[in-house]
């Protein structure tokens, strides 16, 4: 159980992340943003997105300011840190070998 | 560049509103959304809510994380403002390297002065004795206020009355040890040797709570006269020594005097008590009466005390006075006049006569302190005026004065920190010179460590003067700071030099009180060396040994058979034997009585210092004799008993008569006076010799002696054949010290002459430390005034004036300091009273010379900066501003 919250929650930190890859972006945006890209694939709710946005500030990988949204409302924009893009590549990394991995096993005959 | 500004704080109820806020944005934007694409406003709400998830769950969990993350985030800052301010701190420190160097190497030695005089004050006054709970002990001595003698030695009639009769105390116990005196000949399967001893009465080892590293204490039955008394503890070092501290000893048996004795214990390494070099402690009750009677008129133990615990030193006294009294009244013959006690804390007795010195050492090294702070405050002030620019240029830039002051802290921490660590290099390094130089001198010698204490100490004087003194002048000078950008760079400076005088004038002040101390002590050395100690300590060899009568049923005959192989040595001029060697010890005090002297009833006979010599000791000795004759070998034990008596016996009891002829009557004994020698000191350089009277070994069968040999040539060179010459009577015959009489004086004035080095070193180091105050001072005054002395040599004043002007300007700092320090001095004289000698506190040769010395080292000090400023070349300082 614990393993299986371990990859999940791990899984997100990836997600948001990648997110944020392009630039600053508001918590809404990026919950949108994973939408779009999994929708179908995997049912994600948006509170855990928001866990882990607020981790992985607590953890140094991405930094939050207050700004203006395009609605002209205010909003918290995430922004990645050096340590954040740095994990990020970890992180990537070490999906790909895992699925390489996976992979691998799957296409053995 | 790093980014170095910081995000504003959020408290716990500002994270709550903007997690709130944040969630709202994020359900409002999704409603907004979902109504776009044609949902009704309740339906978007719905979707968006479960979309969402656990909108509580998610509220708890940011929340808390927000807290955590806000609270690394100060912690960051904080760290990261320290990284940054120690940083700035050792950079602008390297920039400015005279400075901090000045700034360290005067903390360092400071502070480093100060943690070896602690580091001794700690050993030896504050550290706790080894026994448990040693507040509640006490020394005890027997006290006849008819006399005037209040700390008597005690007989062991009256410690075993004390112990019986004691109501609220809890154990009094008492001990026989002179060092070098008291002694048993261990003998068996090694070479004979002396072993120092301590005898101890039933209460000794219980008074004290002393618990044996091995073994047990001994037992009541086993400190009294019929009982199995043959027992014997040994010390830890005599068992480490001769035992290889194998546990194997307990038990078994060491022939001490020619009788067995069995060993019950080893008592801790720490017990140095009643002195550092005890080997064994034995029964009293051991000490056949025909060596010491055990009579009441013996009194020569030592006695401690153990106080219930709460019980005051004055209910102890109380409690014992009273016994004191009811044992005069019953033995009004031996006790009459001993009817009160004196008591004492046992660790003020251990100490007491080195206290008061030790006190004024750190008094003097404090002053040496106070010099170092304010050449430090003095140098922070001149830093300061030099950094108000940069500083005013920070302050501009947005650093709040908090920080600067931050800042400020932080570099003077620094700076107090290098020096408190070197200080302790420097305390080391004293402390080795300081222990060399009190060689034996100070009670509980071997306790004197840098401990924990120590460190601590050294380190808090070090960051108290570093902050103190450095942050309170540079916080002077962040006043007013706007104010100098606009002044360009040429601030207040005149108040900061007003300040800095006052600070010279302090320290030529504090230097003066302590070179006038380390005068006086050297002036009071001075007149102890010309004393004359009464004999010519030149060219003679003193051998300690001690015949044993259990050994010798002859022991008369053996012992002028010794002296006869000694004087037959080559190179010996002459030979004798005195009880104790000058210096090293005054004799037993015993009653006397004369013919015609009449004793008011209820007061007991007179009585004088009492020394046993052989014939031909003061020829010897060198010790002139002023009238009659000493000792001849023609005075034997069937002739009539004969008496020598000191100058100062004769000035008390013969003022108006001749000696010579005279009767002393001692016990039963009629001594006839047959001459009177010069006063000889037998206690230290500082104090005269007392009544003594002088009785032949022989005659009195009391033959402990001192062997004292006059030589040709070097005494230590006949050591070895002198030796020989006593083995050749008796091969067995333990011989434990050999030293020259010179040595005996040199030890004598050992104290007094550490007391002196060290002040004298002081007052050396506290002059240079306020010379090179007076120069800084000097130097910065001319830096600053530099614009106006180019005026004035443009005007026509010649350098010689402006050299006249600068130098008058010191002299007149240092003629003030002069002054203060002056009377500083007279008011804290009195202080040095006790430990002068021949000399007063105000002596006003002493007081003449330092401040003569003083204006002389300050004059030196100004020269520099003055002819300096005399070199100015006018048109390129007018040009330069």
């Amino acid at each position: 159980m614990a393993e299986a919250l371990g990859l999940v929650q791990g899984t997100l930190d990836v997600l948001v992340l990648r997110a944020l890859v392009w630039g600053p972006m508001h918590g809404y945006a990026v919950t949108r943003w994973v939408r779009e890209r999994t929708s179908g694939a995997i049912e994600i709710e948006d509170a855990p997105l928001y866990k882990a946005l607020h981790r992985l500030e607590n953890a140094g990988h991405v930094t939050a300011e207050w700004g203006t949204s395009d609605n002209n409302r205010r909003a918290r924009f995430y922004r990645l840190t050096a340590a954040g893009r740095r994990q990020l590549r970890a992180e990537e990394r070490e999906w790909r070998r895992y699925a390489a991995a996976v992979f691998a096993v799957l296409d053995a005959r | 560049m790093k980014k170095r500004f910081h995000l504003p704080r959020r408290s716990s109820r500002d994270i709550e509103r903007d997690v709130e806020s944040e969630l709202a944005f994020h359900i409002d934007s999704r409603i907004a959304e979902l109504t776009r694409t044609g949902m009704t406003a309740d339906e978007a709400r719905a979707t968006a809510l479960r979309e969402f998830g656990d909108v509580g769950n998610a509220r708890e969990y940011i929340n808390a994380m927000d807290r955590r993350t806000e609270a690394t985030v100060r912690r960051r800052d904080y760290l990261g403002d320290l990284k940054q301010d120690l940083v700035y701190a050792f950079r602008t420190l390297r920039v400015a390297r005279a400075f901090s160097l000045t700034v360290i190497i005067t903390l360092a030695l400071g502070v480093g002065a100060n943690a070896a005089i602690f580091s001794v004050v700690n050993g030896v006054l504050l550290q706790p004795l080894p026994f448990e709970n040693d507040e509640q002990l006490y020394r005890v001595w027997s006290a006849n206020r008819t006399s005037g003698n209040l700390q008597a030695t005690v007989s062991v009639l009256d410690v075993d009355d004390w112990r019986a009769q004691r109501r609220e105390i809890t154990d009094i116990g008492g001990y026989f040890h002179s060092p070098g005196g008291t002694g048993m000949d261990l003998t068996g399967a090694r070479d004979p040797q002396r072993l120092s001893v301590t005898y101890f009465t039933p209460g000794f080892f219980s008074t004290l709570a002393i618990r044996p590293q091995l073994g047990r204490t001994p037992r009541e039955e086993e400190m009294v006269r019929g009982g199995p008394d043959r027992v014997v503890v040994l010390s830890h070092r005599f068992w480490q020594r001769e035992f290889g501290e194998s546990a194997g000893i307990i038990d078994s048996t060491l022939t001490l005097n020619g009788d067995p004795y069995r060993v019950i214990g080893v008592l801790g390494a720490d017990i140095r008590f009643p002195s550092e070099g005890v080997d064994v402690y034995v029964p009293y009750s051991t000490i056949p009466d025909q060596s010491i009677p055990r009579i009441r008129p013996v009194r020569i133990l030592g006695v401690v005390a153990r106080a219930a615990p709460g019980m005051t030193r004055e209910r102890v006294e109380t409690e014992l006075d009273a016994i004191a009294k009811n044992l005069s009244v019953a033995y009004p013959a031996e006790n009459g006049l001993w009817d009160g006690v004196t008591v004492q804390g046992l660790r003020e007795s251990i100490t007491g006569s080195v206290s008061r010195s030790l006190w004024i050492l750190l008094g003097a090294v404090g002053f040496v302190l106070l010099i170092a702070c304010v050449n430090i405050a003095s140098l922070q002030i001149a830093r300061g005026s030099m950094r108000r620019s940069e500083l005013a240029v920070r302050m501009a830039l947005g650093a709040g004065r908090g920080r600067i002051i931050r800042q400020l802290v932080t570099e003077n921490l620094v700076l107090a920190a290098i020096g408190g660590v070197l200080g302790l290099f420097v305390a080391k390094l004293g402390l080795v010179a300081l222990l060399t130089l009190s060689a034996g001198q100070l009670p509980r010698g071997t306790e004197i460590h840098i401990d924990a204490l120590v460190i601590a100490f050294s380190l808090a004087v070090a960051m108290v003067c570093g902050l103190a003194f450095g942050v309170t002048p540079a916080l002077l000078s962040t006043r007013n700071i706007q104010q100098t950008l606009r002044a360009a760079g040429r601030g207040a400076a005149g108040s900061a030099a007003g300040l800095r005088s006052a600070l010279v004038v302090a320290e030529v002040a504090l230097a003066v009180v302590l070179v006038v101390g380390g005068g006086l002590m050297a002036r009071s050395f001075l007149s102890l060396l010309q004393q004359d100690p009464g004999f010519r300590p030149g060219q003679t060899l003193a051998m300690n040994l001690s015949l044993s009568p259990q050994r010798h049923a002859n022991f008369r005959d053996v012992y002028t058979r010794m002296l006869d192989a000694a004087r037959a040595v080559p190179g010996v001029v002459s030979a004798g034997a005195i009880r104790h060697a000058p210096f090293r010890g005054n004799g037993e005090i015993n009653g006397f009585m004369l013919d015609g002297l009449v004793v008011p009833s209820g007061q007991n006979a007179p009585s004088a210092a009492m020394i046993t010599v052989s014939d031909g000791v003061f020829r010897t000795l060198g010790a002139p004799m002023v009238q009659g004759r000493e000792f001849e070998p023609s005075d034997k034990a069937g002739t009539t008993p004969v008496a020598v008596v000191n100058e100062a016996f004769v000035r008390l009891w013969f003022p108006d008569r001749a000696a010579v002829g005279q009767a002393l009557i001692m016990g039963a004994t009629r001594f006839q006076i047959v001459g009177v020698v010069n006063d000889i000191r037998q206690v230290a350089m500082s104090q005269p010799a007392t009544p003594t009277i002088y009785l032949s070994n022989v005659q009195t069968g009391r033959v402990q002696a001192t062997f004292v040999v006059r030589t040709q040539g070097e005494p230590m060179l006949l050591a070895e054949s002198l030796r020989r010459a006593i083995w050749s009577v008796d091969r067995l015959q333990p011989i434990t010290s050999v030293f020259t009489l010179e040595e005996a004086m040199g030890d004598a004035l050992a104290r007094p002459r550490l007391i002196t080095v060290v002040l004298g070193f002081f007052g050396v180091l506290g002059m240079l430390l306020g010379a090179i105050g007076l120069y800084g001072v000097l130097a910065f005054l001319i830096s600053q005034r530099r614009r106006e002395i180019g005026v004035r040599l443009a005007l026509g004043a010649t350098p010689a004036r402006v050299l006249g002007m600068i130098l008058s300007k010191g002299l007149a700092l240092a003629g003030t300091g002069v002054v203060v320090g002056v009377t500083g001095a007279i008011l804290l004289g009195g202080y040095l009273r006790d430990v002068l000698y021949g000399v007063a506190p105000t002596d006003v040769r002493t007081f003449a010379v330092v401040s003569v010395m003083l204006l002389v080292v300050s004059a030196v000090a100004s020269i520099i900066p003055a002819r300096r400023a005399a070199s100015v070349d006018p048109a390129i300082t007018l040009r330069g501003e």
